[in-house]
């Protein structure tokens, strides 16, 4: 633990607007979100906030298509001025997409952000309970109330504010790695770039010509990489892995190990990391296509690389010195498999996914042939072209004016290719064979000398980072964004980024426009002299507290929770004292206090007894109506 | 008037696996019964038993701890919520509080096959059992909060733990 941790206490009870006399009945505002639809198609929205109307101390409930718009959190702020609401309910998505943003709603109108109480009824209500709109609904209006319960035992809290240590680390020294820390790095911010092989560029070091601009890859990777290299504010370390990952926004401390001998693990802080860990090249399995078993048959990596050593000059195309005649490009190798049809990688898990490069890379291939050996037929054998980018049709039409010729298969049976029968085996060795859906199914079988598999991408092998950072990845295995939409470079863990196919597969401009992104989403999180936390650590109440110091017992952490003498009431005695900057709020010392001294800021028990007896309660109104009371 | 019986079950899930993982289930569009609540905590060590008995005593028909398991952020919480769960249901036992009504079980983020399994099977034990004995949990939870004091050096009874049903 790092000194600057042990200085912190939280500020409490700072005086806010809004303060009302300590017996004045609290003024609660409601306001149930239908997400346009994902929320209200299931839960009856309006019958949930006449309901919850009912509520003690709730003086309005309002439903919003799209709380977390502009002027939904509008309407939240003028309410608080307005009306003089001293909590907030906001019922919507899940908090972790929402609960900030709420959180600055409230405490634009005034109010201290942590007398709001956010209500998940969409992940957990209408998305969870399709088929049951009246229980998602009552569900919806308990899980109201549980949050009005606890409402009613919140006090205003104060962030915890640490030091924001200006420096970034990037892992992965790729394009995506080599743009984010460039980017970082002219916006002033010192940047740790680790690579673990010996030559910064990754995958692009070995790709030729890049679409759509026809440029060689090499001369992008050798722009950027002058780039880092030159830059004052970037340190690169080569041939080095993170190791371990600890800590969190504005102070994470990373261990990374250097291949080469004699030099230490390096220790250090940074404020924010990106993850610009690539992807990795799926690889055939082996008879996969006859991969591995005929020679004839490879991978567009490894076309890549031939294409790539045959001089300009040659007038022809050879390959383990065969001269290609004819040469066919497969689609969709390791990419888009189906349950049933396609053999699972030896991870287990089938790649579902578009690997969305393949297709243009396969025609930009397929063009160059067509120029550089205008002999060679080129035979395209796809399940879809999709060339989906700007620029990328035009491959698409160029191929077919340059006399490419294209078959399509259906996904359920894919192309299968053999060993040419002896007869045949003169126009090519291997055969390419599938039942063409543009002849309406017509069984046509094409001699090939060569046949060129459009490999996807693969996730990187970073298991224990993901493991130590504690990443969520897709069910692909990339990493996984908080949102696709709305937060595209962001994970669930504060101060970590993702850029380029760390993430999922992408091409070149978009690897770079998501680097960016990052490095600017980290920059903005720098512009901030401190990295402000949630003050959820325990707290000890000493008109509670007898000093049995059991919580003491229960507590893992060293210095967070310790006895100390004081002085009541003239008397010297021991008491429990939490340091705010260690404790990690687990709340283990809170269930053995016998006089509930101790608790969780933001967690307490009486708040979670407030919210059970919401669950519990009947619903308001549901027995007798106000109206009925009155009338008896 | 009486309705059929419908179990209230309570989910008490981690911010770092569960909660994400019951969200997860409806990201996926899966379903489960709508009478399942889910309350968002960092760490379910935090509760001591009468949380659970004075739960019981409210109406709660059974209670899923859902948890990290071996992926605890926090050192050490794991292990003790198991002990404490451990002491919690042996106290039931013995109390004639029926033990289906508790249940610990880690989830993880991504965890929607265990999540559905674990409240289907929560959900069989309840229908099973019918509502639980209010009274009882109620009895047990001054019990529980006795012992408590009984234990400490400095005894001093505060006046939150006096109360009794709500």
């Amino acid at each position: 633990m790092s000194e600057h941790n042990q200085q912190v206490q939280p500020q409490k009870n700072k005086p806010m607007q809004n303060e009302r006399a300590a017996d004045a009945p609290l003024r609660i505002g409601v306001y149930i979100c239908r997400c346009g639809g994902n929320i209200s198609d299931v839960v009856d929205v309006d019958r949930v906030a006449e309901t919850v109307k009912l509520l003690p101390d709730v003086v309005t409930a309002k439903v919003h298509t799209f709380a977390c718009s502009d002027p939904g959190q509008q309407t939240i702020t003028n309410d608080i001025l307005e009306q003089n609401l001293d909590r907030v309910v906001v019922a919507s998505c899940t908090p972790f997409l929402h609960e900030q943003t709420f959180r600055g709603a409230v405490s634009r109108g005034g109010l201290n952000p942590y007398l709001y109480e956010h209500v998940n009824i969409r992940e957990q209500a209408s998305w969870a309970h399709k088929h049951d709109p009246e229980g998602a609904t009552i569900k919806a209006i308990r899980m109201i109330a549980a949050a009005v319960g606890k409402l009613h035992h919140v006090e205003p809290l104060e962030q915890i504010k640490l030091p924001n240590h200006r420096r970034a680390l990037v892992v992965g020294g790729g394009i995506a790695g080599m743009k984010a820390a460039s980017e970082l790095a002219g916006r002033g911010i010192k940047v740790l770039l680790v690579e673990s092989s010996q030559r910064l560029g990754g995958q692009l070091n070995d790709r030729g010509r890049v679409y759509p601009t026809e440029r060689d890859a090499k001369e992008l990777v050798e722009e950027l990489a002058r780039r880092v290299r030159t830059h004052s504010n970037i340190e690169i370390l080569m041939q080095s892995n993170v190791t371990a990952v600890s800590g969190f926004i504005g102070n994470f401390k990373v261990a990374i190990r250097t291949e080469a001998a004699g030099i230490p693990v390096t220790e250090t802080t940074v404020g924010a990391i990106i993850m610009a860990t690539g992807f990795r090249p799926y690889v055939p399995q082996d008879g996969e296509f006859l991969y591995r078993t005929e020679p004839g048959v490879v991978t567009m990596p490894e076309f890549l690389q031939l294409l790539r050593s045959t001089p300009d000059a040659a007038r022809k195309l050879t390959w383990n010195g065969r001269v290609i005649r004819n040469i066919a490009f497969l689609h969709c190798v390791g990419s888009r498999q189906l349950d049933g049809v396609h053999e699972p990688p030896p991870n287990g898990r089938l790649n579902t996914y578009c690997s969305r490069t393949c297709c243009t890379t396969i025609l930009q291939q397929a063009l160059e042939v067509r120029h550089r050996f205008p002999s060679v037929g080129v035979f395209d054998f796809y399940r879809d072209i999709r060339t989906y980018g700007r620029g990328e049709e035009n491959y698409y039409s160029a191929a077919s004016r340059a006399g490419v010729t294209f078959f399509r298969y259906n996904g359920e049976e894919p192309p299968r290719v053999e060993l040419t029968p002896r007869a045949r085996a003169k126009e090519g060795v291997l055969s390419v064979t599938l039942n063409d859906t543009l002849t309406w199914g017509t069984e046509l079988s094409v001699p090939v000398d060569m046949v060129v598999l459009g490999t996807g991408m693969m996730p990187g092998e970073i298991a224990d980072l993901i493991e130590q950072m504690k990443l969520a990845t897709g069910e692909d295995g990339f990493l996984q964004e908080v949102h696709p939409k709305l937060r595209p470079v962001e994970v669930s863990v504060n101060g970590i980024l993702l850029a380029g196919t760390a993430q999922g597969p992408m091409n070149i401009q978009e690897t770079l426009a998501a680097a960016g992104a990052a490095a600017v989403k980290a920059a903005a999180m720098f512009a901030r002299e401190d990295v402000e936390l949630n003050p959820y650590v325990a707290e000890v109440d000493l008109s509670r507290c007898c000093g049995e110091a059991l919580c003491v017992t229960q507590c893992d952490y060293e210095g967070a929770l310790q006895m100390v003498s004081m002085e009541v009431e003239g008397a010297t005695v021991e008491r429990a004292q939490v340091n705010a900057g260690l404790c990690v709020g687990c709340g283990a010392c809170v269930a053995v206090c016998p006089n509930r001294a101790i608790d969780v800021n933001g967690w307490r028990l009486d708040q979670f007894e407030a919210m059970v007896d919401g669950i519990a309660a009947a619903i308001p109104g549901q027995e007798c109506t106000p109206e009925l009371v009155n009338i008896h | 008037m009486s309705d059929p019986f419908v179990p209230k079950i309570l989910v008490l899930a981690t911010d770092k696996c569960a909660y994400p993982g019951a969200d997860a289930v409806g990201k996926a569009h899966q379903e489960y019964p709508s009478n399942v609540y889910i309350l968002r905590v960092l760490s379910p060590v935090l509760f001591p038993e009468d949380f659970y008995l004075r739960a019981y005593s409210q109406g709660i028909d059974g209670i899923l701890i859902a948890a990290c398991g071996s992926d605890c952020p926090y050192h050490g919480a794991y292990d003790r919520l198991a002990v404490r769960i451990d002491e919690l249901t042996s106290r039931m036992k013995s109390g004639g509080l029926e033990i289906e009504r508790i249940r610990i079980t880690a989830i993880c983020t991504v965890c929607i096959k265990a999540f559905l399994k674990e409240i289907a099977q929560m959900s069989d034990h309840l229908y099973q059992l019918g509502p639980v004995n209010r009274e009882l949990a109620e009895q047990l939870r001054r019990e529980s909060v006795e012992r408590m004091q009984a234990k400490a050096r400095f005894p001093r009874l505060a006046p939150a733990l006096q109360g009794g049903l709500g």
